[in-house]
């Protein structure tokens, strides 16, 4: 079964008034956090000519496309037109919304009518996103202490400790990325060593 | 006056603009016929660098055709922080990224000189080795951002950063993406806020920054 909930970056790489993509089960999302600090997530298509929304800027509480500047709220519905200033866009000028939640310093997101919430992750600390040219099989063949199927989890040894990991998994065209935790107390540039050193295993296990 | 011989679409000339803007240097900007002239493989462009290659900056009678030997010029005489620190490590490490800004603009430049100005060779390889060589600015990236910094070498922005950031800054133009690489798009956001930045076509200025065009 498909989760309904799927990790797209993490919170550290997000900072306000920054916008990234992201993406569900193949549908392109812009990813943005407000001035204040509102994680929303949306269709990655702006409504005027298709333009990536996440190519474009933040200002204040509205998202800013690169292309014609077309001024997005954060309800979505489109704000102001620079070429027609006197305008008010008929409420009909609206991007599709995802759901977006921003838990344990993982943003998640979900179609709009999901209910309930993502897994919680106890006593784990952000680590780093990293893409990988390979499939979750690749992953497990080569660190068999890991488990799992959208969140790899176990414990690995990094820097001659076992240190307990969770990596969600992310697929895309190219392969997949790993939004990575590790147990809150772990040196994260030696786990951030032994992340990059999964990669290459798995990526050559995948290749063979 | 230095003179810098330019092509407004050349990463290199740009590095060395956008250095000089930083440290407050004016230049006497020259600018060659790169494309569609190849005024830089003409005989009389010859005499000032044989190689033919642009950037070109010539101080009196000192001519410089390397742009990291450009940088430690123009840092040596107008701002001696942007060296980086002096001690042994970090020295090394500033001239580790000034080695591997070779790298970037080898694929990622060679990819987007293919895409934009038709350049012949193997785009797909060009591709492969810029994303290899984004993976390593990435991971080092990560790790300064674990210990509490922004930048590539020391507490402030220094030559390294900027003889790395154009082709990074450009690697759309060549069809390569950042969107896997967080901490690199931190950093180049860092870079585009700089006090004095200058812009080139295709790497602007952080929007955020400037004032909205608000009209009454
Ligand atoms: S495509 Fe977005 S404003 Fe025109």
């Amino acid at each position: 079964m498909t989760p309904r909930w799927i990790a797209t970056g993490l919170s550290q790489d997000l900072p306000k008034a920054v916008a990234m993509a992201g993406h569900w089960q193949g549908q392109d999302l812009a990813v943005w956090r407000s001035a204040t600090g509102r994680v929303q997530a949306w269709n990655d298509r702006c409504p005027h000519r298709g333009m990536r929304l996440s190519h474009g800027f933040v200002r204040g509480e509205t998202l800013a496309c690169i292309y014609h500047g077309w001024v997005y709220g954060a309800d979505g519905v489109c704000k102001h037109i620079p070429a027609h200033p006197a305008l008010t866009p008929p409420a009909t000028i609206r991007v599709a919304a995802f759901a977006c939640v921003e838990q344990d310093g993982v943003i998640w997101v979900a179609p709009a009518d999901t209910v309930g919430a993502p897994v919680a992750l106890r006593g784990l600390q952000p680590l780093r996103s990293i893409s990988l040219t390979c499939d979750v099989a690749a992953v497990l063949a080569v660190e068999p202490a890991l488990s799992g199927g959208d969140a790899l989890r176990g414990l690995v040894q990094i820097g001659g400790q076992a240190c307990e990991v969770c990596l969600l998994v992310q697929h895309n065209a190219a392969g997949l990325t790993l939004h990575a935790l590790c147990a809150v107390g772990v040196d994260r540039i030696a786990a951030s060593r032994w992340v990059e050193d999964l990669r290459r295993r798995a990526e050559r296990k995948g290749a063979a | 006056m230095i003179r810098l011989y330019d092509y407004v679409l050349s990463a290199s000339c740009y590095k060395i603009r956008l250095m000089a803007a930083l440290l407050g240097v004016k230049l006497d900007q020259e600018a060659v016929d790169f494309h569609p002239g190849r005024a830089h493989k003409s005989v009389a462009f010859a005499q000032l660098n044989p190689a033919g290659t642009l950037p070109v900056l010539v101080d009196g009678d000192l001519i410089l055709t390397e742009s990291t030997a450009m940088l430690v010029y123009l840092a040596q005489l107008a701002g001696r922080d942007w060296l980086g620190p002096l001690d042994p490590k970090s020295a090394a490490q500033v001239q580790h990224w000034l080695a591997f800004s070779g790298r970037l603009a080898a694929s990622l430049g060679m990819a987007r000189l293919h895409d934009m100005l038709l350049y012949e060779g193997d785009i797909d390889a060009w591709r492969a080795q810029g994303h290899a060589a984004l993976r390593e600015l990435e991971a080092a990236l990560s790790e300064r951002r674990f210990a509490g910094g922004v930048w590539l070498v020391g507490d402030a922005p220094s030559i390294a950063d900027i003889a790395c950031f154009p082709n990074v800054a450009l690697s759309q133009d060549g069809g390569v993406s950042l969107d896997a690489y967080p901490s690199v798009r931190l950093w180049t956001r860092a870079i585009r806020a700089l006090d004095r930045f200058v812009e080139m076509p295709g790497i602007h200025r952080l929007h955020e920054l400037r004032p909205a065009p608000e009209v009454a």
